[in-house]
Order: structure tokens, then C-alpha cells, then sequence
């Protein structure tokens, strides 16, 4: 198992497309919606400044991005190919092509959450402390995996042409409306409410609580959990269909 | 019975048994109470039509669906346990490859993944894919994306090699390297199972050909008892004045007749004691000619027969 999950690594750092979107882009967004705002700028509602808010919003969109778009896409091609099948003619246990799937996509999710820092630290100033630094980086990544197993839910449920539609849509609904582009407190009311129960939302305001030095909301930590066990439940059950079909 | 390190006795148990396995989809029954066993050692052919259910059984044989009825074992145990242990490579046409990856970095993969690897490099050369090794997987040929899965298929030191249609897309002189490769595999004792519609290739490469039509099993024995079982030589000859078919029809071992003028032909499963019995009816046949059927004919005879027998 070891062995795929190296050779996925390699294969998504060569993929130089794929890292530009997933690392790249996520801090040239930062900049353009930070950079119109001063210094002392704060979102309503919060203690933040514009930046510092929005390094949050982009390191999770970040992350998002490299967890979500590539393996949805690449699980759904190489059902097709008939990789998959080739796969389970070795030795490799089934669940290791889903493991070095998710554990290729968090090696490139990694360096996309820490562009994002380098560059609010830098070129906006956002100071924080070591351990904030530290819990940032970790909740993010960790958080990460709970849309890692929405992009294998995806890759199993949709096919073909419908792939990189429905991987779009629901990249864009998760980051437009759980608030990663833009404060949804700049959202009318209703929507607000529809926001509130985002996995991206909870994902993005478990890094504020430690931005602002506050203990987590317990609503986040178990909304996030509970979208977690609906989409690696999701994924196995389809995984199985999957696997008594091919 | 070789001297491997193999179990090659014929008592031992069997690599692949069948027991009435049956696989349906929707209302297409494509196994259809299918039993057999391969022996240690063997090298089959599973001839067929398309659509005759040679791709379920070789999925079935590797755990790759479930049977709707009946037990499939390999090695005595479930083929995915055989696949764990190692004891089995397969090759199969909808078998993809990794994509964005060199040759070898796909071929060292399945090294890895093998509990009784060969080295990489050997695997390379075996499979003639050693000067391609660099190139990326999506840049191959048809038959170059053949023999690396062959190259993957061998990986390690497996007793059953499964191989579906292993020859589709390679020029004659690549099938030819590739049976001299097969070969090699098969004379180390180890089990070798192929499907195939080229019928020239069961003939000249399997010591057993199973026939399956329609899900079941039609034949089951040499390139030359399938020959004998249709029917497999032809006889033809002349005779003067009028023809006694319903005589001529009376002839043992006859299995199709066809008179046409003064010509007449003859399908016989033993050309000898047809043509003996011929004599006996004392009449006297000219210009007489006895061939062969090649294994493609013999094997259309068979499967219509069975069509006929259906309908």
C-alpha cells in the first residue's frame, strides 16, 4: 500500500496544472479581496481584521480545493479506465486505493494552506501567535479529510461527462455559501441561515475560534463530525455498489 | 507430471474449480450452471463467441463479481484469497492502467504489491517492454499496453496466469514473441488460463479447450477431440447415376450431408470408418478426398449444432 500512496504523491506533484489551482490560486484570491481593505479594516461581527479573516477563508478554500477536485475527477476516470478493476487483481487491500487517494491529496493540500499563511504574513502582516500558527495549520489540514471523503463520494456516485459538473457545482455551493469567498454576514438573512449549515462554514469558524483565541463552538465541531460520518458513509456504501458492479 | 516445485499431480487440488455457477444480468444469463476444474499445470483455452460469457467467467474466476449461484474456488480458496497470496496474475482487456505514470514506475508498483516479486528490470525484459520503460503510460501503443499488463501480470511468482483475449491489438510478430513468452510461463509449471477468439491461438498453444456457448459448457477437451466432436474431417466424392441419400445418410459416424448434382459431401467425426462403410454399400465413389477441419470450422459446427438442439 505504501508503494501507491508514494506513487499517487508523485503523480499529483507532477501534475503542474493541478498545483497551480490548489496552491497557487487559493492566496492570489487572498490578495485580491484583502487588498482593497486597510490594516485595521474588521469584518462585522468579529475581532478580525479583513485579512486576517480571510486568510482563514482562503487557507480552507485552499485546502478544499486540492482534497475535493482532484480525486472526484480522477476516481470517476479510473473506474471508467478499468483501473480500479486492475487494482483489485494484486494483493492491495480495497480500501488502499481510496487511503493513497486521500493521502496524495493532503500532501498537496498541505503547502496550499501554508502559501496562504506565508503570504497573509507577509505581504498583509497578519501576526498571530506560534501555537495559533501551529492549531491553524493542523485544524485546517485535519478538517480537510472530511471533504477528502466528499471528492471519493463523488468520484463513486457520478461518471463520465457528469463528473466535473457536479464536482464543480458543489465546490462553488460549498465555498460560495459556507462563506470561504466572502463574509456571509453580507448575505441577506435567509441565506445566513442556509450558510449556518455549511460543512465549510463550521470548517472555516473552527480557524477563526483559534484566530480569536475562543474555544471552538461545540455546534461546528459536531456539524463538521456529523458531515464527515454521512460522507465516508457515503463513500463506502458506494465504494461496495461499485465493487459488486465491476 | 513435471518436476516443479509446483503441485502438478493430478489428485492435488484443482487451481480453478466451478462448481454450477450460475451469473445473471437482468434477463440475460451470461454463466449458466457452469462446472469445471483446471488442473495444476494446464494450459486451457476458453474459446467462445462473443457474448458466449468468457469475460464473467474469467470476472467470477477473479472474485471480481459474485456468483448468483454456485462456488467458485481457487486453490480450494476464495480467489480473492488466492489473490492475496499472491497465486494469481490476470490480465484482462478492461484493465486499465494508471495513468501520468513511466512504464516503470506502473510495473514496479505491481513489483511491490506482489508477496513474491521478480525484479523489476527482469519483468521489463520479459514482457519486451524494457525500452519503453521511461515512457509515460497514456503515450502507448495497443500492443504495447498489452504486454505491460502482461509485465503486470507477472510481476511476482504467481502458480495461475489469467489472460483475457491477451493478443488484441499486436501485429503477427508480437502474438508470436508473446506465445514464446506464454510458453515459458506454462513450461514452469505453472497453470495458464486464456480466453480467446483466435482460434488458431487455442489450437496451437492450449493442451485443453473449453467451449462455452451461451453460459454453459460445450466441449471440453484437446485442439484435436473439439475437432473430432464436430464433426472434423470432410469427405468428398462423385458418384454415377442416381444417389441413394437416405444410404448414404445410414453411414456411421456421419454428422452432415450434402449432396449437390453428382457431388457429394460429407462432415464424419472418423473419416476412416466412414469411408470403409462407404465401400461396404457397393457403390463406387470417385475423385475421393478426405480433409481436415480446422478448429475455427469445427467450432462453428458445434455451436450450431447446439443452436439447432435449442430451437
Amino acid at each position: 500500500m505504501k508503494s501507491l500512496v508514494k506513487l499517487e504523491i508523485t503523480r499529483a506533484l507532477r501534475n503542474r496544472k493541478f498545483l497551480f489551482f490548489s496552491v497557487i490560486y487559493p492566496s492570489v484570491i487572498f490578495l485580491l479581496v484583502s487588498g482593497g481593505y486597510g490594516g485595521t479594516d474588521r469584518i462585522d461581527g468579529t475581532g478580525l481584521t479583513v485579512a486576517t479573516y480571510m486568510m482563514v477563508s482562503m487557507a480552507s478554500f485552499g485546502a478544499l480545493t486540492a482534497v475535493l477536485m482532484g480525486n472526484s475527477e480522477r476516481i470517476a476516470k479510473e473506474r471508467e479506465s478499468g483501473w480500479v478493476r486492475q487494482l483489485r487483481l494484486t494483493p492491495l487491500p480495497g480500501r488502499g486505493y481510496v487511503l493513497a487517494k486521500t493521502a496524495s491529496a493532503a500532501v498537496v493540500s498541505l503547502p496550499s494552506i501554508v502559501v496562504v499563511f506565508l503570504v497573509a504574513a507577509a505581504v498583509k502582516h497578519v501576526r498571530l501567535d506560534a501555537w495559533q500558527w501551529l492549531a491553524l495549520t493542523g485544524v485546517i489540514w485535519i478538517g480537510s479529510l472530511v471533504f477528502a471523503a466528499l471528492g471519493v463520494a463523488l468520484g463513486y456516485l457520478a461518471s463520465g461527462d457528469a463528473v466535473r459538473p457536479v464536482t464543480m457545482i458543489t465546490y462553488f455551493g460549498l465555498s460560495i455559501l459556507g462563506g470561504l469567498w466572502m463574509p456571509t454576514t453580507t448575505f441577506p438573512k435567509w441565506l445566513q441561515d442556509i450558510a449556518s449549515w455549511m460543512p465549510t462554514h463550521a470548517y472555516a469558524a473552527l480557524g477563526r475560534a483559534i484566530e480569536e483565541s475562543h474555544t471552538p463552538q461545540a455546534r461546528d465541531i459536531v456539524l463538521l463530525a456529523a458531515f464527515f460520518a454521512l460522507f465516508t458513509g457515503g463513500a463506502a456504501w458506494l465504494y461496495r455498489k461499485d465493487t459488486l458492479k465491476a | 507430471m513435471t518436476t516443479t516445485t509446483r503441485t502438478t499431480t493430478a489428485t492435488a487440488t484443482p487451481a480453478v474449480a466451478f462448481e454450477q455457477v450460475g451469473k445473471s444480468y437482468g434477463d440475460v444469463r451470461a454463466v449458466d450452471g457452469l462446472t469445471l476444474a483446471l488442473h495444476p499445470g494446464e494450459t486451457v483455452a476458453l474459446l467462445g463467441p462473443n457474448g458466449a460469457g468468457k469475460s464473467t467467467t474469467l470476472d467470477l474466476l477473479l472474485g471480481l463479481r459474485p456468483p448468483d449461484t454456485g462456488t467458485v474456488r481457487v486453490f480450494g480458496g476464495s480467489p480473492r484469497e488466492a489473490i492475496v497470496a499472491g497465486r494469481v496474475g490476470a490480465m484482462l482487456q478492461s484493465g486499465g492502467l494508471m495513468e501520468e505514470v513511466t512504464v516503470e514506475e506502473l510495473v514496479r508498483l505491481h513489483c511491490d504489491l506482489h508477496p513474491r516479486p521478480y525484479p523489476v528490470r527482469d519483468v521489463l525484459a520479459r514482457a519486451g517492454i524494457a525500452q519503453i520503460a521511461d515512457r509515460k503510460v497514456d503515450k502507448l501503443s495497443g500492443g504495447q499496453a498489452q504486454r505491460v499488463r502482461f509485465a503486470l501480470a507477472t510481476a511476482g511468482d504467481s502458480d495461475l496466469i489469467v489472460l483475457d483475449e491477451p493478443t488484441t491489438g499486436m501485429d503477427v510478430s508480437a502474438r508470436q514473441s508473446f506465445w514464446a513468452t506464454m510458453r515459458e510461463q506454462a513450461d514452469q509449471g505453472r497453470t495458464v488460463l486464456f480466453a480467446t477468439h483466435y482460434l488458431e491461438e487455442a489450437d496451437a498453444v492450449a493442451d485443453r479447450v473449453l467451449v462455452l456457448h451461451r453460459g454453459r459448457l460445450l466441449a471440453d477437451g484437446t485442439a484435436a477431440e473439439i475437432k473430432a466432436k464436430a464433426g472434423a474431417r470432410r469427405i468428398s466424392f462423385d458418384l454415377e447415376g442416381t444417389i441413394d441419400e437416405a444410404a448414404l445418410r445410414g453411414l456411421p459416424f456421419l454428422t452432415s450431408l450434402d449432396v449437390s448434382g453428382h457431388t457429394v459431401r460429407i462432415q464424419s467425426a472418423d473419416a476412416d470408418a466412414t469411408v470403409h462403410a462407404l465401400y461396404g454399400l457397393g457403390v463406387y465413389p470417385r475423385n475421393l478426398e478426405v480433409a481436415g477441419l480446422g478448429l475455427e470450422q469445427a467450432f462453428v459446427a458445434l455451436t450450431a449444432a447446439e443452436e439447432a438442439k435449442q430451437s
